[in-house]
């Protein structure tokens, strides 16, 4: 289906226009400007905001009068982008008319600068290869700008974020560092006081089990320590693996004694 | 009732509970309540320096603090099990084996306590 389409429109001629004609009227109906538009007139054409422009043109295929299914001209501000569209009725023999009255603009008018605009014709149909010709440039009055489309700022990029961080904790002067850590360290002054007023005994501390558990859990102290510094928890878990061992048979020999000689007593 | 006066000669309670304690104590409890006094006294120390100073490197004060607490709980545990006035209370556990706990558990929560120190 569109095979056959294209190869109808394919072997269709081209749809041209004759007798293209621009005419501009001044509010009082007095003629300021005729243009034949056969070829682009060389000045823009200037509508102030009480003239009327009067465009008449006939659409021809192969000297036969036809009308195409869509008529358009095209509006086209090359310095904003912006442009408007505007049907054109033709009649069934081809002959087109078309009225500007900028007393009453129609809607179809894009937002005008001082530049002109180009306006070119725009001819769609199903049977014939389209058509784009380019007519005049115009220059109308200034109109209002665009206005602006309320999501247009995420498209462009948006300011840079400021951060506020929380100030940097600093460490406290070092007299008062010093005087906490002086209180700090004061309860083992008590407590190397208040042992030393407990009468005590330490009887079988010489002996070698109890010595040797004693020493295994000094050493894993400083393996704990050791590992504060240096070690990382792989050898950490590994050396105390080692020495748990070693240290759980020493308990079992030591403290079994001192049970002995507690039950025994 | 007896008023607000007590006879000068009778002791007060404070007075009869620190005699009492001194003198029917064995010494080995004393020795473990020393140690208990002086892991609350530390403990007391490091959060005062927490509330007056600073608690900047958060995490070295509790862990520090922490150790404090951990250690009095096992301490303490140690104490009520090697008591021999609570030797109907622990029938299975010899005060042998209360130790071998305390020393076992005082490992682990010094391993735990450098760790978090940092």
């Amino acid at each position: 289906m569109l095979l056959i389409l294209a190869a109808t429109i394919a072997s269709a001629a081209a749809l041209s226009i004759t007798a293209p004609k621009a005419l501009v009227l001044s509010s009082d109906g007095s003629q300021l400007r005729s243009e034949s538009l056969v070829n682009p007139p060389s000045t823009p054409i200037t509508l102030h905001s009480t003239d009327t422009l009067k465009l008449t043109f006939t659409v021809q295929e192969k000297d036969q009068g036809v009308r195409p299914h869509q008529t358009f001209l095209r509006f086209y501000d090359a310095d904003s982008g912006e442009e408007g569209i505007q049907p054109v009725r033709v009649s069934a023999s081809g002959k087109a008319k078309f009225d500007l009255n900028m007393a009453r603009p129609p809607l179809s008018l894009p937002p005008t600068t001082d530049k002109p605009i180009h306006v070119s014709l725009i001819l769609g149909s199903f049977t014939h290869p389209p058509a784009k010709i380019y007519l005049f440039d115009l220059v109308l009055p200034e109109s209002q700008p665009p206005p602006q489309h309320p999501d247009e700022a995420s498209f462009h990029v948006l300011p840079e974020i400021q951060h506020t961080f929380r100030p940097e904790q600093k460490v406290p002067p070092k007299a008062i560092s010093a005087f906490f850590a002086g209180l700090v360290v004061s309860p083992w002054l008590v407590l190397i006081t208040l042992y030393s007023s407990v009468p005590q005994k330490l009887t079988h501390i010489g002996s070698p089990n109890i010595l040797g558990f004693i020493t295994l859990l000094a050493a894993f102290e400083t393996l704990l320590l050791w590992y504060w510094v240096d070690l990382r928890l792989g050898q950490v878990l590994l050396y105390g693996a080692l020495l748990g061992s070693l240290t759980v048979a020493a308990g079992n020999r030591a403290l079994s004694s001192v049970a002995k000689w507690r039950v025994g007593k | 009732m007896a008023g607000p006066k007590t006879p000068a000669q009778a002791p007060s309670a404070v007075e009869s509970l620190w005699t009492s304690y001194t003198e029917n104590t064995p010494s080995r409890l004393k020795l473990i309540d020393s140690f208990l006094v002086f892991i609350m006294l530390s403990g007391i120390m490091q959060f005062l320096y927490c509330i007056l100073v600073t608690n900047y490197p958060f995490n070295a004060f509790l862990s520090g603090f922490g150790s404090t607490v951990g250690q009095f709980v096992l301490t303490a545990s140690l104490r009520s099990q090697v008591n021999p006035q609570n030797k109907e209370q622990f029938k299975e556990v010899s005060p042998e084996r209360a130790f071998a706990d305390f020393a076992l558990g005082s490992i682990v929560l010094h391993f735990f306590v450098f760790n978090f120190l940092g």
